[in-house]
């Protein structure tokens, strides 16, 4: 029997610290904030995912943030959106690659949960583009 | 600031690409979208989600403990559904007030959540 998996409500971003994380997803990184969210429960909005904030650590659990580029934001230019958020002290690991089909540069918010920015610039193999 | 447009795709780690497969496509029941070797793209909802072996790019493995709410139209169903193929679920269903939440993993250990909201959404 299938489960129906409809779509993603949200992805679970872990934080040690809710309003370093907050200010990160919505100024840093422009995201708005979902009017749903409460004082206890933050969501971001990225077009067609939401990103919720949760404290493990309330919960009694460890804090571990999300592995390598768990979460791929598509922006218009891969290099553009890099020197911004490097200007605004985000840490990018390694140089943004070139797959042949896409560019990509990986980097972490402030609790070290794994992003990346991601532009694919080739056509899909149908000749549609993202 | 910069100019977010949309989450391209969601990265799942795992160890063993064809254990994933089939669990992502056969368990789970998600469409192929693409796959090679190492990356099978999955269709979840109105996301892509890639599951793909870290050592392929020369990256650690780590499982995710944070987990993606995946919607389904009655957790208790789709709970019953996964425990009947051996899945393990930790601890009972979460009733936070507004929805319903039933947390488990796959196989290579990345947290995963059922998730039904049943209560309206409330617009500010």
């Amino acid at each position: 029997m299938s489960i129906d998996a409809q779509r993603v409500d949200f992805i679970a971003v872990p934080t040690q610290d809710r309003e370093r994380a907050a200010r990160f997803y919505e100024e840093t990184l422009g995201l708005a904030r979902n009017p749903n969210s409460t004082e206890n429960w933050l969501e971001f909005e990225t077009g067609n995912v939401t990103l919720a904030l949760v404290t493990p650590e309330q919960a009694g659990q460890q804090f571990a943030p999300l592995p390598f580029a768990s979460i791929v934001l598509r922006v218009p230019d891969v290099a553009e959106a890099r020197k911004k958020l490097s200007e605004a002290g985000v840490e990018f690991s390694g140089e943004t690659f070139d797959s042949g089909v896409c560019n990509g540069a990986a980097f972490t918010d402030p609790d070290g949960n794994g992003l990346m920015i991601h532009h694919r610039y080739a056509p899909y193999p149908d000749g549609s583009t993202p | 600031m910069i100019e977010v447009e949309t989450v391209d795709f969601v990265s799942v780690l795992t160890q063993d690409i064809q254990r994933a497969k089939q669990f992502y496509g056969e368990t789970l029941g998600l469409p192929i979208e693409t796959e090679d070797e190492h990356d099978v793209e999955f269709t979840l909802g109105q996301v892509t989600l890639d599951v793909f072996n870290p050592a392929s790019i020369g990256r650690p493995f780590s499982p995710t403990e944070a987990g993606i709410a995946i919607r389904v139209p009655d957790v208790a169903a789709a709970r019953a559904a996964l425990e009947a193929k051996g899945v393990d679920f930790d601890g009972e269903i979460v009733d936070s007030g507004v929805c319903h939440f039933a947390f488990f993993r796959d196989p290579d250990g990345n947290a995963l959540m059922l998730h039904r909201r049943y209560a309206p959404r409330v617009t500010r």
